[in-house]
């Protein structure tokens, strides 16, 4: 497969928006593109990544609409969704259509738009991504999703609800430097466990929040990266699935997916995780970093919550996790992480992170989980 | 039993009649819940229905306080994934055991749950 390099990347302000998804992307795809230093006619296709637009706003076919709404009409248009893991996975997708030949100047990305409905809405659209069969009529939700994968990890490994607590009082940390962040405000560990539960054991400061944003970037062949001097090689990037059912799950305690993902992308990288000097991970709840940090070879399984309480995952530790305040406190708009979290880690590899740069950074990597822990894609990135 | 088919059509209107149904496959043995076509262990396709006794023990839960549309009124409820004894697992509402007596290992028994045209499994005391 051809080499593919990140040349642009664009994200909005996440948090509310009186605009639509699509136009959110329009937005972060300009963006995109002057970070580029592109003529936009270069840009070949669209793969575009969107969740919940046919309950929340109505919308369908969001592909050519953003396109539309960019002012590139007639380029083809993919819409890709993989639940929370929705423009990782159009990501990969655009990858392999320059990785192929067929393309040389893509551009990728996502939106969300889900503040304008209710909190109850808003809830059961994303339990969509769940099965319609025999778990949403439960009435499980996202949150309790991963709170019955925080009980195992607590009952298997002794891991604790302040270890949780730790996560979310760095991410909100880290973000305090990101202008894009939703919540650039510290939280105390006491804020975090006097917060009122949500799905026990997780408490509403062990979420991220519902956000509405977008996020693109811009990828390239080695022909036109070449050319490009901010140009950051995508040097792995692989998908993973596991059984949809959460009553299915081998060990709940562990998120397969990601165990799968990691391996494939690092055997395509030919590195491994200590060659990796930052990290963007799924922190959509606080024990899915706990968890993610294990599977993507971090940490033990069983010690990602300590290494959680003693700062390994800081800025300025062992393995920095999250400098852009992560879902946690960057916010979450579904449709736009995996992309929003591939525009840190060029900002972070490019060393334009300002304050919150990891100093030194090399080689990055991303990881995005959709849903019930049914999809991962993990991509791994790097400068020459 | 051979070569029925375990719609989840079906699978629900034997849960509604109060009983459970699983698929074993013929050829590696491996115990399912429907439906499949094919299985994931050996990929052949060879099922039998099997039905399930319903008990089994909370392999891990979660106490609901923020729920969906349609759900609103029912707060707190739980949710637990149960291992039954056959080995197979089912996701289910709890019911009939206080909240607080919940823990993983906890012997329960499958109930079913309907409600209005929804049928859900449901888990209660053994």
């Amino acid at each position: 497969m051809r080499r593919v390099a990140v040349i642009g990347v664009g994200v909005t302000k996440f948090g509310k928006h009186d605009r639509s998804s699509a136009e959110l992307f329009a937005e972060a795809a300009r963006d995109a593109i002057v970070d580029a230093e592109i003529d936009p006619r270069a840009i070949q296709a669209l793969y575009f990544g969107n969740v919940t637009g046919g309950e929340s706003e109505r919308q369908l076919h969001m592909g050519p609409l953003a396109a539309t709404l960019l002012g590139l009409p007639t380029i083809p248009t993919t819409r890709i969704e993989n639940a929370c893991a929705t423009s990782h996975a159009a990501f990969r997708h655009a990858v392999m259509e320059i990785g192929a030949g067929v393309s040389d100047v893509v551009l990728v990305g996502g939106a969300e738009r889900i503040l304008h409905v209710p909190t109850d809405h808003a809830t059961e659209f994303f339990a969509y991504c769940s099965d319609a069969a025999y778990e949403q009529p439960t009435g499980l939700t996202f949150p309790g999703v991963f709170a019955l994968i925080a009980r195992a990890h607590m009952d298997k490994y002794g891991t604790t609800e302040e270890q949780m607590a730790h996560v979310a009082v760095k991410n909100h940390r880290h973000g305090v430097h990101n202008p894009k962040a939703q919540f650039r405000k510290e939280i105390s560990l006491e804020t975090v466990m006097k917060s009122a539960y949500v799905a026990d054991p997780l408490k509403l400061f062990d979420c991220c929040p519902f956000t509405d944003g977008g996020a693109a970037v811009i990828l390239a062949s080695e022909k036109v990266a070449r050319n490009h001097r901010r140009a950051v090689w995508v040097l792995g990037t692989h998908a993973a699935t596991d059984t949809m059912f959460m009553a299915e799950k081998r060990d709940l305690a562990r998120v397969a997916a990601t165990e799968r993902a990691a391996a494939g992308a690092y055997m395509q990288a030919g590195r491994g995780p200590g060659d990796v000097d930052v990290v963007e991970l799924h922190d959509c709840f606080t024990i899915a970093e706990i968890v993610a940090t294990e599977g993507l070879g971090f940490f033990e399984p069983g010690t990602g919550g300590m290494a959680a309480e003693k700062g390994w995952t800081s800025i300025g530790g062992k393995i920095p996790i999250n400098p852009s305040g992560g879902l946690k406190s960057k916010g979450h708009p579904i449709g736009a992480t995996g992309a929003a979290q591939i525009a840190e880690i060029v900002t972070q590899l490019r060393g334009e992170a300002g304050p919150r740069q990891v100093e030194g950074a090399r080689t990055g990597l991303t990881h995005t989980l959709g849903g019930n822990t049914a999809t991962v894609l993990v991509s791994l990135f790097g400068r020459d | 039993m051979t070569d029925e088919v375990v719609t989840l059509q079906r699978f629900f209107a034997e849960v509604r009649a109060g009983r459970l149904t699983g698929i074993r496959c013929r050829e590696c043995g491996e115990l399912a819940i429907p439906p499949k076509e094919l299985c994931a262990t050996c990929g052949k396709h060879a099922w039998d229905t099997v039905p399930l006794k319903g008990d089994g023990t909370v392999a891990s839960y979660t106490v609901i306080r923020v729920a969906p549309r349609g759900h609103t009124g029912e707060t707190p409820y739980a949710v637990a994934v149960v291992q039954l004894s056959e080995g197979v697992s089912l996701l289910g509402r709890v019911v009939e055991v206080p909240l607080d007596s919940l823990r993983a290992g906890l012997p329960v028994r499958f109930r079913p749950v309907v409600v209005g045209e929804q049928t859900m499994v449901g888990f209660g005391p053994a």
